[in-house]
């Protein structure tokens, strides 16, 4: 599979300056997308997905590190990008209540990525929005004239996917798509981007905070907090002997619902500590005021990056074998 | 065993410009003391009606209660004056809500709130406090929700604490009365998930210390299984099937129920069922009979005409589904 990467983010370093500090969004992480994988990128709020996913857009400059994307760097501003790029890199809000026009019909929301793009004549882009339509499952004589208010969430959400879709992206980012949504409606969501990642060959993005839900869609995982990244492995190798303190702690504070799932959860670690505020983050490793395996050198040394077996990347000294 | 709190086939109205919204539909629920039962629904099933229908803060108009009764400790709550309806509340009854930040007023600091709320039930016990006493009290009941610093805490704005200290100190402010039953609606459901471990956790412990009972409103299913006895799933707003949580999730019989267990994704990670077709009914004029029907794959001639009561199908375990009506 990742012969070369369609993503890669080297480096990536996002900084808002505030009148209260330097809101540190994101703080030197790197990985790597490999075409048709899924990347789950998990993290709790104020950990900065939606920044990164943003600086992948190019809806913030990066302060500073590179993403390429198809090998060409791409981290400049969304008004510098070049437009095919914005055609090959999509995205679909968590919230489609405020991400579609409340004034507009669904026929005009989809005509918009077409027009911009200039992809077809009027009554081409006709055709293809009705297509797009029926990619999603909804019947376009049905709700091509309809308003977003006419219409229930989850069926919002499938046309913001069609929107996201309208101009055959390759690479699509998922910010929190189903967290919005109710459970039964959520199912319905995931297997329509699953198939549509296998029918349009699309890699995706996920950013979410639900891991049980990545553990049934992503093939890879990474786990970010207060703007770093602390561990990135294979899905099944993930959840199968996650690593990082963090990661463990993450595990095993997800309420389940069946006892098979109960038996497969790490040992229960007493969650502990409050978020520290991405302004005033604590030297050294960020996590190790609420860490339950923390030692001297957490509070004075970040660690780096490491890779343990086959691709399964930590960040934590606990894995630190140099001699030092 | 007396039930503490039962709700007695509870229909509620919402009277609007196009109609009247029946959204309560024959709500059944009852909880004995010192017991913990969930109350799990989706989006718009009438869980918070029921909760405000509990302590009486439905507006009226637009909200009317059209038919059942409300039974605390054997007396109707509906029926209640207001002075006594303002004795239960201060005594008895309390409620966490969803969004800390709107129970919480934003113009006082948490120290003021949360002494007024001392103060107010130490004068209905017929106690009046010192000073002293009062903010030892309040600083006490911070403490045990496991705040740390709670001194600073008290000279602090709502604004000015992060979502988890906010949710805290509501149930700070809940649990400082010594009430009986607690009303607990989504208490975690804006935190995150390590947030919230904690938070639920301390409630339990705080809970189980005080001896109180508690309502656990939630649309987390792992939320339930984790913290309540017994689950009550609730559906358009009637309650459609009920039972021992961890059996009731383990082996559940309503279609709606099995529906919502097989979406929710498990760490198994055998996949994700397509969810349950169609959505929740416009309650201006709900299906007739079983308001499941329109979305049910066992749908027969019976579900259409007649409403479903709760099957008793052993062990307490009740369902409100036609398919079961042999079994019982």
């Amino acid at each position: 599979m990742s012969d070369s990467p369609i993503l890669s983010v080297s480096r990536l370093v996002k900084h808002f300056p505030t009148k209260a500090g330097v809101v540190r969004a994101v703080d030197d992480i790197s990985f790597d997308v490999a075409t048709g994988d899924t990347l789950g990128l998990v993290g709790e709020s104020g950990s900065g997905k939606t920044t990164t996913a943003q600086c992948i857009l190019g809806i913030y400059p990066p302060t500073s590190g590179q993403i390429s994307f198809d090998g060409a760097p791409i981290g400049v501003v969304f008004n510098r990008r070049r437009k095919v790029l914005k055609r090959k890199i999509r995205i679909v809000f968590q919230d489609p209540g405020s991400s579609l026009n409340p004034k507009r019909t669904i026929k005009q929301i989809l005509t918009v990525p077409l027009k911009v793009h200039g992809m077809g004549s009027a009554r081409e882009r006709l055709s293809m929005m009705s297509e797009l339509l029926e990619m999603v499952e909804l019947p376009p004589a049905e709700y091509l004239y309809k308003h977003p208010q006419a219409i229930g969430g989850g069926e919002k959400q499938m046309v913001a996917i069609a929107r996201a879709l309208a101009t055959n992206p390759r690479f699509v980012v998922l910010d929190e798509p189903t967290s919005a949504l109710d459970v039964s409606v959520q199912g319905k969501i995931i297997n329509l981007l699953m198939r549509l990642a296998e029918e349009l060959e699309l890699t995706y993005l996920f950013i979410t905070h639900d891991l049980s839900l990545m553990r049934n869609v992503a093939t890879r995982v990474a786990i970010m907090y207060l703007g770093k990244l602390c561990e990135i492995a294979r899905t099944e190798q993930f959840f199968r002997a996650p690593q990082h303190p963090y990661t463990k702690m993450l595990l095993s504070s997800i309420p389940v619902v069946t006892s098979d799932e109960e038996a497969l959860k790490p040992t229960k670690i007493v969650s502990q500590g409050e978020i520290p505020s991405p302004v005033n983050v604590p030297p050294g490793c960020s996590f190790h005021l609420r860490c339950p395996a923390r030692m001297p050198i957490c509070s004075q040394i970040d660690p780096e990056m490491q890779e343990l077996a086959d691709g399964q990347m930590v960040r934590c000294h606990l894995y630190n074998h140099s001699p030092d | 065993m007396d039930d503490l709190l039962a709700i007695k086939n509870l229909h509620v109205g919402f009277r609007i410009f196009e109609g009247r919204l029946h959204v309560l539909n024959g709500v059944q629920l009852d909880v004995r003391e010192g017991e913990r039962v969930g109350l799990v629904g989706e989006t718009g099933c009438g869980k918070t009606t029921t909760v405000k229908s509990v302590l009486r803060v439905l507006p009226k108009p637009p909200a009317e209660v059209l038919d059942g009764q409300i039974l605390y400790r054997g007396r109707d709550v509906l029926d209640m004056s207001r002075r006594q309806m303002i004795m239960l509340r201060r005594h008895e009854l309390t409620a966490i809500f969803q969004d800390p930040l709107q129970s919480l007023n934003p113009v006082f600091t948490i120290g003021t709130q949360l002494r007024d709320i001392v103060k107010d039930s130490a004068i209905g016990r017929g106690k009046r406090l010192s000073r002293r006493d009062v903010e030892d009290r309040c600083i006490e009941a911070l403490r045990e929700t496991g705040m740390p610093d709670p001194e600073r805490i008290m000279t602090n704005y709502p604004v000015q604490l992060s979502g988890g200290m906010r949710q805290r100190i509501c149930i700070a402010e809940a649990l400082s009365t010594n009430a009986r039953l607690l009303l607990a609606d989504e208490p975690t459901t804006n935190l995150d998930v390590t947030i919230q471990d904690q938070i639920l956790r301390k409630l339990d412990e705080l809970v189980e210390e005080k001896g109180a009972s508690v309502v656990m409103i939630t649309h987390s299913m792992g939320v339930v299984r984790d913290l309540t006895e017994r689950a009550n799933i609730m559906y358009a707003g009637s309650i459609v099937e009920a039972g021992e949580t961890r059996e009731l999730l383990e082996t559940p019989k309503h279609p709606y129920t099995k529906g919502l267990m097989a979406s929710v994704p498990k760490l198994t990670g055998e996949g994700i069922s397509e969810g349950i077709p169609g959505r929740i009914p416009n309650y201006l004029d709900p299906p007739s009979g079983c308001r499941f029907h329109p979305r049910c794959e066992h749908q027969m001639d019976i579900c259409t005409n007649e409403p479903p009561p709760l099957y008793e199908i052993g062990d307490g375990h009740r369902v409100a589904c036609h398919l079961y009506r042999e079994a019982s």
